[in-house]
């Protein structure tokens, strides 16, 4: 009963999937364009960021629409509201890919000097990339363990942060200070990327055990 | 006029052995025995003491008290051993599908179904502790005290003023019953309409007022409980509202017990909610409401504890 209603909010629940996919291309684009100083790769990773707003922008029109016209309750309210909330997580990732192709995009960040910083901004890319990874396959199955393991795995994000920020401070050269800021920016935007995943992942507990503890 | 001895006696000291209650008990078979399981248990989740704190009604003594209750009509089991607590100042709605009970069930609360031929009952309802089915209790007392609100309006074929009287009066009222009429019809949110036609035929009125005035009535015979069975099923969406924002006010002086098929109705009023369910004897076809959940509305609607009432309330099936 309620076919119509209940195929799209399935059709919802798959819009969020479509999205996770595009923000996790964005996310390994901007990495790579990062690493290897593409600027034609950094490019389309801002370009991309289009098609990720106007994907964003559909899923929450529908999922208000949804909320209006059918009052959905227990599972499928708790639903929308990860679906409404993940969204948003999401949309926020996309846009930080973005902010990371664009510094990409300078080449300050080819000087061989800056080789064992460099060696840390990309596994701290790899390692945002596949924490988003991890919390879209537990969307995707709505599998409550994996989405607590995603919670440990930021643990290790936090860390490579953290040493990168050590080494950071520690650059000398001429411009260090512009490249250090700079480069602290990008890695805060990658330990952004690990938080919003993190975020994703507390919205499926909260979908799948209506605990409200995790709505904070 | 919310006195504390809250009984239904007229007289202080409680249920059997007051002048008007004690007398011919009605030929109607009570057992306090378990009746014989048809199969395996029902599973029955009533609500823990923190579910209770987050229902936000008052934890105290319970107005109702319905333990192991039973209903048949003739050989036929309707309802079995529904156990749940009706709280004081709170609003409780029961929901299900057709046929699963709802109406026998609150029915019972004032000894209703008995109206109907071959029916029984088994099991217990505590009104503040006495059990209304207990021996030597007249059920026409019973409903005198506890008055029911229903989906079709219907007033008595007499004036505004004589629908809100009539009770108050075979009840033995001796006070000041201007009085009574115009605070129960205030109570009722119809005064400001009717107060310069009280003569008036109550069927002149429209069916929003004609349900307020049976509001009103009920409220006139002073119980601190008002049972309703769909009363806005008939009624059109404005005067529907009016009658749930006079549940809300109601609820600050009585309980209110709700039996409603529409359940964003429900989830709007009420504070705690039961959510009856049909069981069916695969061999024999019989079929009999059961209890399947109970306690505050917002988790009933946000994280439901058995299956059968996520799939209700989401309508995955009628």
């Amino acid at each position: 009963m309620r076919i119509a209603f209940h195929k799209e909010l399935e059709s919802l629940d798959q819009a969020i999937v479509q999205l996770g996919a595009l923000v996790e291309k964005s996310t390994r684009m901007a990495t790579t364009a990062l690493i290897e100083g593409d600027v034609a790769m950094a490019e389309r990773v801002q370009a991309g960021d289009d098609e990720i707003d106007a994907l964003f922008l559909d899923i929450e029109k529908r999922a208000l629409a949804l909320l209006a016209q059918q009052a959905p309750v227990a599972g499928d309210l708790r639903l929308i509201v990860a679906i409404l909330r993940v969204v948003n997580d999401l949309e926020r990732a996309g846009d930080l890919a973005y902010n990371i192709a664009k510094l990409a995009k300078s080449q300050e960040f080819r000087d061989p000097q800056l080789k064992p910083v460099r060696a840390l901004v990309s596994e701290l890319g790899q390692a945002a990339g596949q924490l988003l990874s991890a919390a879209l396959d537990a969307w995707a199955t709505k599998d409550e363990k994996l989405a607590a393991d995603i919670d440990i795995q930021d643990d290790r994000l936090d860390d490579l942060h953290a040493r990168l920020i050590e080494e950071l401070v520690e650059l000398k050269g001429q411009d260090s200070l512009a490249i250090a800021i700079r480069l602290a920016m990008i890695g805060r935007y990658f330990e952004r990327i690990g938080d919003h995943a993190v975020n994703i992942s507390e919205r499926i507990r909260y979908f799948i055990t209506g605990d409200e503890e995790l709505l904070g | 006029m919310k006195s504390e001895n809250r009984t239904i006696s007229t007289g202080a000291t409680g249920l059997a052995g007051a002048t008007g209650l004690a007398g011919v008990a009605s030929p109607v078979s009570v057992s306090t025995d378990a009746p014989d399981g048809g199969g395996s248990g029902s599973s029955t989740f009533v609500a823990t003491p923190d579910q209770v704190a987050a229902s936000q009604c008052p934890q105290e003594q319970p107005v109702f008290s319905v333990r192991d209750l039973s209903v048949y009509y003739g050989k036929n089991l309707a309802l079995k051993g529904v156990t749940m607590d009706i709280r004081p100042r709170c609003i409780t709605a029961i929901i299900g599908p057709s046929g699963c009970g709802k109406s026998t069930l609150i029915r019972c609360f004032n000894r209703m179904n008995e109206l109907i031929p071959g029916a029984r009952v088994e099991g217990e309802i505590l009104y503040h502790g006495e059990n209304i089915y207990g021996p030597g209790i007249d059920p026409v007392m019973v409903r005198r005290h506890i008055g029911m609100v229903f989906q079709k309006p219907n007033p008595f074929p007499k004036s505004i003023y004589e629908n809100v009287a009539f009770g108050a009066r075979i009840n033995g009222y001796k006070g000041d019953m201007d009085e009574l009429v115009e605070r129960s019809l205030r109570r009722a949110a119809l005064w400001d309409e009717v107060k310069n036609q009280l003569k008036k035929s109550a069927l002149d009125l429209s069916g929003g007022q004609q349900q307020r005035l049976c509001i009103a009535r009920a409220i006139a015979v002073e119980p601190d409980v008002i049972l309703m069975d769909e009363p806005a099923s008939a009624l059109d969406p404005i005067a529907t509202v009016r009658i749930e924002d006079l549940m809300q006010e109601l609820k600050q002086d009585y309980s209110i017990v709700i039996v409603t098929h529409n359940m964003q109705q429900a989830a709007r009023v009420s504070d705690e909610t039961a959510f009856l369910y049909t069981e069916v004897d695969e061999e024999t076809a019989a079929r009999w409401g059961i209890l399947v959940e109970f306690g505050p509305t917002s988790r009933i609607f946000t994280k439901p504890k058995d299956k059968r009432t996520e799939d209700y309330v989401s309508g995955r099936f009628g």
